[in-house]
């Protein structure tokens, strides 16, 4: 775990909710031993014994009910949040009513199982963000061709290519996806993302998100099948990334790949993408040209 | 067009155009003639027709590009659909297998 957290639960001894919410908490704890718990009580009273901790981390808050203690422990103090849950909430939506008794039955244990794998899911995902972050920026050997005023790049290793223009950089069973500098050129300044949500299943060739330039709104052909495991949240406030740098700061997905061996099958390497273009290109001006 | 564009030699994946059952179609129960996914498509896949009850078609049906659907996006009454993008690229993948 890169990412220092720590766990404030409801105390846990008033509503069978709120039993929930603690025994949540110790499931965090057991599935990730480096996670700090934090005594509600404790931190009431002697609230000096958590100051490091607290500083260092960012905070899972779990409330059991409309009271929501935890919160109010921490509303009061500048604190990094990770998340906050709601234990009434989290019932709904799992579709599982933990009875009102304060000993936890099956269907309790099973809540506070499932919400525990959610945010443990939910942490990784955040993690894999930071991760992507040098990934993307390994430099690379291009192929290139200068047509009228438009340059064109396309690297020579590591990246394959649909005939939609998107890309796909394989590394171990995850991959980085994005567009083509021929497609970043051809639909110009680019000034909005839709970004597709984390955990979303996609087959080949599913649109993946979509983006948005002066032109026109195109979506992203994704080139692999797989699930969604973090996205390019930057590209919210820097579209031009898109642009700029297609196949490293602009990538757009990051996906944990489910059948890549059989998805390569109907991918271009470099340099048959590099050949692929070029045609469109030449064919592109030819139609230009005949126009004027 | 140009003069050396040929529908009957345009490929996708390596699969001649023509074998792929990938375009647009029009629901003109739905369909208000708004005429959005025309305006937006760049590849003249859509026609317009004065005077006609249908006054819009999709006359250049090969132009589409594959896998492409953002033209229906553009369509307020939702009124055109696509093939599934599942037994598309299987029927690629099989033609591809059996002209290898």
């Amino acid at each position: 775990m890169d990412k220092k957290l720590c766990v404030l639960p409801c105390n846990g001894i008033d509503k069978s909710l709120g039993v929930v919410a603690r025994t949540v908490a110790l499931k965090l704890i057991e599935k990730e031993p480096e996670m700090n718990l934090i005594c509600p009580v404790l931190l009431n009273t002697s609230d000096e014994r958590y100051e490091t901790i607290l500083k260092e981390s960012n905070i899972v808050i779990i409330d059991g009910c409309m009271t929501r203690c935890a919160t109010k422990l921490v509303d009061e103090r500048n604190q990094k949040i990770f998340k906050r849950i709601f234990i009434p909430a989290m019932s709904k939506q799992f579709k599982i009513k933990p009875g009102t008794n304060l000993e936890l039955n099956e269907n309790g244990q099973k809540l506070a199982e499932k919400i525990s794998i959610e945010i443990i899911k939910e942490l990784k995902a955040s993690e894999y963000d930071e991760i992507s972050i040098e990934k993307k920026l390994e430099e690379f050997d291009f192929y290139e061709i200068t047509v009228d005023k438009y340059y064109f790049q396309v690297p020579k290793d590591g990246y394959f290519f649909n005939e939609n223009d998107c890309w796909v950089k394989p590394n171990g069973n995850t991959a980085l996806i994005g567009i083509s500098d021929y497609l970043q050129n051809r639909v110009s300044d680019i000034m909005f993302v839709e970004l597709p949500k984390v955990g979303t299943e996609i087959e080949q060739f599913d649109d993946v998100g979509s983006f948005e330039s002066v032109k026109t709104v195109l979506d992203l052909i994704s080139p692999c099948s797989g699930r969604i495991i973090s996205v390019n949240k930057d590209l919210k406030e820097h579209p031009e990334w898109m642009n700029q740098d297609p196949y490293r700061k602009g990538w757009f997905a990051e996906l944990e790949l489910k059948n890549f061996d059989e998805d390569w099958e109907l991918l271009m390497d470099g340099s048959g993408y590099f050949k692929y273009m070029k045609e469109t290109i030449t064919k592109e001006k030819e139609e230009m040209d005949f126009k004027n | 067009m140009s003069e050396s564009y040929d529908p009957e030699k345009e490929t996708f994946m390596g699969v001649p155009r023509k074998k792929i059952p990938w375009w647009p179609t029009i629901d003109y129960v739905k369909c208000n003639f708004c005429m959005e996914c025309d305006k937006f498509c760049p590849h003249d896949v859509y026609a317009r027709i004065e005077g006609e009850e249908k006054k819009l078609i999709v006359k250049n049906q090969y132009n589409c590009v594959v896998f492409c659907r953002t033209c229906a996006k553009t369509c307020a009454p939702d009124a055109l659909s696509f093939p599934n993008k599942r037994e598309i690229t299987k029927l690629i993948k099989k033609f591809r297998s059996e002209n290898k």
